[in-house]
């Protein structure tokens, strides 16, 4: 018996600078389709069309634009950084595609077009900022890729320092894909900040974290434990670009290839297996591979592939994912997922440090972050609307 | 000094004025995301008398809810106008209603965050405004008492107007009152009672 096929469109950067993230995202999404394809009860066959904006931000419109209207997708699985995202919106909006955006991001949006399977900044900077204001102290040293991910991460963060009567000792950003930053690493060094917290991404990132351990070294430091740096999306997939500078730093995620759950063996296998050659899996990883899951379990549960009946599906819809179970948050398109951090160790993995109790809820404009009702897990949400007639 | 811009809205009371259509539905889910609560109104049931009590006022303004209840009546909340016609005579009364922002319609999710924070926002600072002038129009409504009492203390203590000031600031700083109320209460004596002292640090009672 044959199922009906179909179409779905790929928008990552497997080439540029996060070409490693846009590799894996793109093959947490062929994994997922595999198990789909080789599932015989599933609802549908899927048939990937790739494209590559190369990492020019620019270029995903183009896509998108390929992608919806000559290709005749609705369903497109795409996207890493917010600058990206943003672009491809208005496209997606005007022909009627529904853009799965399976990264961590900054929060403050919900549009009608996207499904948000990543991380939102309840689950990512919120728990890092306890964390380091528990562990580390509270005076620390921004630095950033520039665009809104590093400015939105550090206003959460710089608050709940302030708030703590902490200091921002510095805060500086660059251009995604610079790798000039040796005087940062030593001007860091000099102010001895509690933490350094990066929103580089990509190369800059990489060479970022080389350049401190070299600077620190010089100084006499043991940088991981005097200096140690924190990351919302430094990943499994990016240590190896590192290199002997990739251990002993802080990442706050809601997967680590390390979970240890029977659901993730059997992920990590597959993974290992087909794109051990990327590194080991990695969030954005595990993101996109639940979002091609989720599209085709609202496909069954609505028996229709359109954007109107798969939006109305999808809303609490449950995945039983490498990380443990996730929903879909009927209210806002988001995740509930469980926030982790884990620090980066020699053998390209992350040994897990904190694990949140139970899948948090997420909480793209922050508004339950600190209500004194709300649980740390359960964001409150009462019935709103009163109807005067 | 950078004042921190208000970004959490939860637990704010919001009057939606608009008929139920899509738009409207759009809004009030947005809204609850928000953490607002919500009350719902027709435009034709707004009551003649004041809007129902709230934080935040949204309402249609293509539809004329001036007529049952004048914008002078409305309470002073942050107001978005709900715009679907840009025809400068509907544009006119969210002129006329002093909105704070506003959002197009057809409504849609992106967008709405941001009407309400420029809203929150410039309400705040408009009130700022309004105190700040309030003050001003005090202190130049007081001006010309001051320069009486001025004169009154040169004549009647026969002294130069530089010692008559420094007496009025003199005596203000000691009570911690304004020069204003100083100079209206040596005014108000000054006729029936003896003029006071011509030096600083006058104790009496005015």
């Amino acid at each position: 018996m044959s199922r009906d096929t179909l179409r779905i469109g790929l928008l990552f950067s497997a080439t540029g600078s996060y070409a490693a993230l846009g590799a894996a995202m793109r093959a947490g999404a062929e994994l997922a389709i595999d198990e789909v394809n080789a599932d015989p009860s599933a609802p549908v066959r899927l048939d990937p069309v790739p494209v590559d904006p190369g990492g020019v931000t620019a270029a995903y419109a183009d896509g998108a634009l390929a992608l919806l209207r000559d290709h005749g997708v609705t369903h497109v699985f795409g996207c890493y950084t917010s600058s990206s995202r943003k672009e491809v919106l208005p496209v997606f909006e005007k022909h009627d595609g529904l853009l799965w955006y399976p990264s961590h991001y900054e929060g403050f949006e919900t549009s009608d077009n996207v499904i948000y399977t990543g991380a939102a900044p309840n689950q990512h900077i919120v728990p890092l900022a306890r964390h380091l204001l528990a562990r580390h102290g509270n005076r620390g040293w921004f630095v950033g890729s520039n665009y809104v991910w590093a400015w939105e991460n550090n206003r959460i963060l710089r608050e709940a320092l302030m708030e703590a009567g902490g200091a921002v000792m510095g805060e500086r950003y660059f251009p995604v894909g610079e790798t000039d930053l040796g005087a940062l690493a030593a001007q860091i060094v000099r102010d001895r900040p509690d933490f350094v917290f990066t929103t580089l991404i990509g190369e800059s990132g990489y060479q970022f974290f080389r350049l401190l351990r070299e600077a620190a070294e010089r100084a006499g430091l043991d940088q991981p434990r005097d200096l140690p740096v924190a990351s919302c999306s430094l990943s499994e997939v990016e240590l190896p670009f590192i290199g002997a500078a990739a251990e002993g730093h802080l990442s706050s995620s809601v997967y680590f290839s390390t979970i240890d759950s029977p659901q993730n063996a059997r992920f990590a296998e597959r993974w290992n297996a087909r794109f051990g050659y990327l590194g080991q899996a990695c969030a954005d990883a595990e993101a996109t591979y639940i979002a091609v899951h989720m599209l085709v379990g609202a496909v069954a549960r609505a028996g229709a592939t359109g954007l109107a009946a798969v939006r109305e599906a999808v809303r609490g819809l449950r995945f039983d994912a490498p990380q443990g179970p996730v929903e879909i948050d009927p209210d806002n398109l988001h995740c509930q997922m469980r926030p982790r951090i884990g620090r980066s160790t020699a053998a390209g993995t992350f040994e897990i440090i904190f694990e949140e109790a139970q899948p948090v809820r997420p909480d793209p404009y922050l508004v339950w972050v600190n209500a004194p009702q709300a649980g740390r897990g359960e964001a409150r949400r009462p019935d709103h609307l009163r109807l005067v007639t | 000094m950078k004042r921190a811009i208000t970004s959490n809205f939860r637990g704010l009371h919001a009057l939606v004025v608009h008929g139920d259509d899509m738009n409207r539905e759009t809004l009030v889910s947005v809204l609850g995301r928000l953490g607002l609560s919500v009350t719902v109104l027709l435009p034709d049931a707004v009551p003649p008398v004041g809007a129902p009590a709230c934080d935040l006022l949204l309402f249609d303004a293509d539809e004329d809810i001036a007529g049952p209840c004048p914008a002078q009546d409305w309470p002073d909340v942050p107001v978005i106008a709900l715009i679907g016609s840009e025809a400068p005579s509907r544009l006119a009364r969210v002129v006329g209603h002093r909105c704070d922002s506003h959002i197009l319609k057809p409504i849609r999710t992106t967008g709405v965050f941001t009407a309400i924070l420029l809203a929150v926002n410039g309400h705040q600072r408009r009130r700022r405004h309004e105190r700040e002038m309030e003050n001003l129009r005090q202190r130049l409504s007081g001006r010309r008492e001051v320069t009486r009492a001025v004169l009154h203390l040169m004549s009647t203590g026969g002294i130069d107007e530089e010692a008559a000031y420094e007496a009025l600031r003199q005596e203000a700083m000691n009570r911690r009152v304004a020069i204003e109320e100083v100079a209206r209460g040596i005014l108000g004596a000054g006729s029936a009672a003896a003029p006071p002292p011509p030096r600083p640090g006058l104790s009496r009672k005015a």
